[in-house]
């Protein structure tokens, strides 16, 4: 039997939007604005919800609530509250309830990113900008993700995440900058548009005002892998499919910056953005490295930052061995029949108990599909009851249509060819961990920490991680996960005065790692392609 | 005796199971099968036939051709050494990725192939260009070239296969130096390989070793009158 997880901690909050109905089980205690910025269809909001613009209003339709509060009592006259009529951001979630949005803000694609997958920053340090605000931008190739902070108190003011709109263009980094040899102005143009339309969107829904306050971003800091870069500012991105430029500094200053500042209507914004390693390492990569403190850690520290393109560094002690191989998109839940990203309805856990499995669903809805780790899980208990062998292939074919964890449920169901997507993501993954720790001489038992960050977050079951062979079998003590690293070293980086020195200084200390031209990563490709633990002597025994 | 060794030998590959495959092997030389009976009896039969499965199962990927090939390799090469004369060779092959192109996988997979069916097989490595191609084709008296390509850029542009063709054409090679292409592009566009100026494609490892032994043989008549 497959159960949606529901605790006793959960409530559902039905919304109604025109003819439109969304259920969003969710912990108790939050407030409906909270939730809504989350995951669902928006309110109106023009303040940090603290019930000073009025804007955030919901009318109750049935369900448990809490009292009105003093800022509802000043901002809805009686006639609304005998509607029913309450401020989203002061109403919270006691148990089911449900409400009607009658006015809703025109939709937008940028989403509040959840305290839980961001990372704290120290408040010692003074500010290191003369400006109030800050702007901090991981410009990845299929989201972009970003915060607004308020330097002085260094508080973050809000968040977003939201798609790259290149993405119609191609998913992968490739698809893209073939597509900017005829259209490289417009997907310039897009990935900028949206990064100053995510900044609009934070400023009118958090402070109310938008124009007025823009005068006042001191710093916008934009971290990405080097595609992107290129691509944001115009220049160098034809240099990029050329093999000889991989393992170059790459130059992605944009030609004018008073330009930018212009058109982004940010006239006093340093527009800051941190070179990248080479050709195939950038800078997020450095800002990983920030985020994790990997060079103040013990020598065999490794970073891996898993996504469609995955990237690696490795802490020698006098240098970073730093890589990245294409794993393929099945890592974000892209590419594979019933992929999702991570979002309400994703399978992100399962668990096996005898001949059946139990699946942990965002939002403890109905299963509609896999996001990254839930397809890890999935993969891994049907190695573990036998369903599945080692070489990808099932025991009994389930056909196209795949084998349903849930017999009743279709977008259950895991393909031969999404097992296919995921053996050759972490063979190019393992291979490419073995290969950094061979060129230091180091063996797999030698890594001493493993940060994870990138596209599982925190949902990565490491045990599991293990058992299919995506990372060694070390004691859990030695890994760390990680979500939003590249967006934490870049805030890290934006508010510290010596933030632009930090990432020379990592920059330097950095040796790019071409996998291709080392021809122990094929054979240990094909070798890491079977579904089985990494054997930690594995990496001497091949040549 | 010899049945059962293919079976099991069948089995291990099919489970892709390395390991479980070379233990047949093994098994195989102790009971006194040959080194070439392993090669010509076993091995490169239970390619064609792993092969063809893929080909018509809809529930084959692309790890288990990989890692069938990688078994089919491994065990080939340690069978040459054991080969009581050495083994006739059927013709030379220069291989390497297109320029601008580093992935070598397919290559590998194919050369494989190809030294499993006693081709010669010399790797010129990866982002190899066009003059290269051919001064090494002449200078080894190879009698086809092979390039791969795993990108649309690579596949289809001027300093790929199109290049390796103009030069051959201008250098008067086309009847002694046959051209042969693979990976993904042409798989998507099987016409491809004909437009950018290639003899013959395929679209795995062990066809293509087929497509290659074949051209190999045309050179060879064409210098035999």
């Amino acid at each position: 039997m497959l159960t949606a997880n529901h605790s006793n901690q959960m409530a559902v909050l039905t919304v109604h939007v025109g003819a439109s109905v969304t259920c969003l089980p969710f912990g108790r205690g939050r407030s409906v604005r909270e939730i809504l910025d989350l995951f669902g269809p928006r309110v109106r909001a023009a303040c940090g919800g603290i019930g000073a613009c009025g804007a955030c209003v919901v009318r109750v339709l049935r369900g448990e609530v809490n009292p009105l509060m003093p800022a509802e009592r000043l901002r809805l006259d009686s006639a609304a509250q005998a509607r029913g009529e309450r401020l989203a951001c002061q109403l919270r979630l006691l148990g089911d309830l449900a409400i009607r949005i009658d006015h809703p803000p025109p939709p937008s694609v940028w989403t509040t990113i959840p305290m839980e997958d961001l990372c704290p920053v120290s408040s010692e340090q003074p500010a290191a900008i003369r400006y109030k605000y800050g702007l901090a931008v991981d410009l990845g190739t299929t989201h972009i993700r970003l915060s607004l902070w308020d330097c002085g108190s260094r508080q973050r003011m809000a968040t977003r995440r939201g798609p790259n709109p290149q993405g119609v263009f191609g998913a992968d980094v490739l698809s893209r900058l073939d597509a900017a040899r005829i259209h490289a102005a417009e997907l310039a143009r897009l990935v900028r548009d949206a990064l100053i339309d995510a900044l609009r969107d934070m400023l009118a829904r958090e402070l109310g005002k938008v124009t007025p306050l823009l005068a006042d971003v001191g710093r916008v800091m934009i971290v990405g892998n080097t595609a992107m870069l290129t691509l944001l500012t115009g220049a160098g991105y034809d240099t990029l499919i050329d093999p000889a430029y991989w393992q170059q500094p790459i130059s992605c200053q944009p030609p004018d910056w008073q330009a930018w500042q212009q058109a982004w209507g940010l006239p006093n914004a340093e527009i800051v953005l941190p070179a990248p390693v080479a050709g195939f390492i950038g800078s997020d990569l450095v800002a990983d490295l920030i985020a994790t403190d990997l060079v103040e850690g013990p020598p065999g520290s490794m970073l891996l930052d898993l996504g469609t393109n995955v990237e690696l560094a490795l802490w020698t002690g006098q240098r970073v061995l730093v890589t990245s191989t294409p794993g393929g998109p099945a890592f974000e839940g892209v590419g594979i029949r019933h992929g999702m990203p991570v979002q309400i309805g994703a399978i992100y856990r399962v668990h096996g108990i005898d001949a059946a499995f139990s699946c942990e669903v965002i939002g403890g809805v109905a299963p509609q599909g896999f996001c990254g780790s839930g397809l890890l899980d999935g993969i891994a208990r049907l190695l573990e009851n036998g369903a599945l062998k080692p070489s990808g292939r099932f025991t009994v074919p389930p056909g196209t249509e795949g084998y349903r964890l849930d017999p009743d449920n279709p977008r259950t169901a895991i393909t031969g060819h999404d097992v296919d997507a995921f053996q050759r993501a972490k063979a190019a993954t393992a291979a490419a961990m073995g290969t950094l720790l061979a060129v230091a001489g180091l063996e797999w038992s030698d890594l001493q920490r493993l940060c994870i960050c990138g596209s599982f977050g925190h949902h990565l079951d490491l045990s599991l991680a293990q058992s299919v062979g995506l990372l060694p079998p070390l004691a859990l003590s030695r890994m760390e996960l990680m979500t939003n690293a590249a967006l934490s070293g870049c805030e890290q980086a934006l508010l510290d005065g010596a933030g632009m020195a930090r990432f020379a200084r990592l920059t330097h200390l950095m040796a790019p790692v071409n996998l291709s031209m080392r021809g122990r990563y094929d054979d240990d490709y094909l070798d890491h392609l079977r579904l089985k633990p990494i054997s930690l002597s594995q990496n001497q025994t091949i040549k | 005796m010899l049945d059962d060794i293919i079976q099991s030998y069948n089995e291990a590959v099919f489970e892709t199971d390395r390991m479980a495959a070379l233990n047949v092997v093994d098994r195989a030389l102790a009971q006194g099968v040959t080194a070439e009976e392993v090669v010509f009896k076993v091995v490169i039969p239970a390619i064609e036939t792993m092969m063809s499965l893929i080909a018509s199962d809809p529930d084959a990927n692309l790890a288990q051709h990989f890692m069938t090939s990688q078994i089919a390799v491994e065990v080939t090469e340690k069978m040459l050494p054991k080969f009581r004369n050495s083994p006739e060779v059927v013709g030379r092959v220069v291989i390497g990725t297109a320029h601008g192109d580093l992935h070598s996988l397919g290559k590998r997979i194919v050369m494989g192939c190809l030294k499993a069916m006693m081709v010669e097989v010399v790797d010129l490595g990866v982002n190899v260009s066009a003059e290269h191609f051919i001064d090494e084709a002449v200078r080894l008296d190879a009698q086809v070239i092979g390039i791969s390509a795993m990108m649309v850029h690579t596949a289809m542009g001027e300093e790929g296969c199109r290049k390796v063709r103009a030069r051959l054409q201008e250098r008067g090679l086309t009847d002694r130096i046959k051209l042969v292409v693979g990976g993904a592009p042409y798989r998507f566009d099987p016409n491809l390989y004909q437009a950018v100026g290639a003899d013959a494609w395929a679209e795995d490892g062990i066809n293509a070793a087929k497509v290659i032994i074949e051209l190999i043989r045309e050179v060879k008549r064409h210098d035999t009158p």
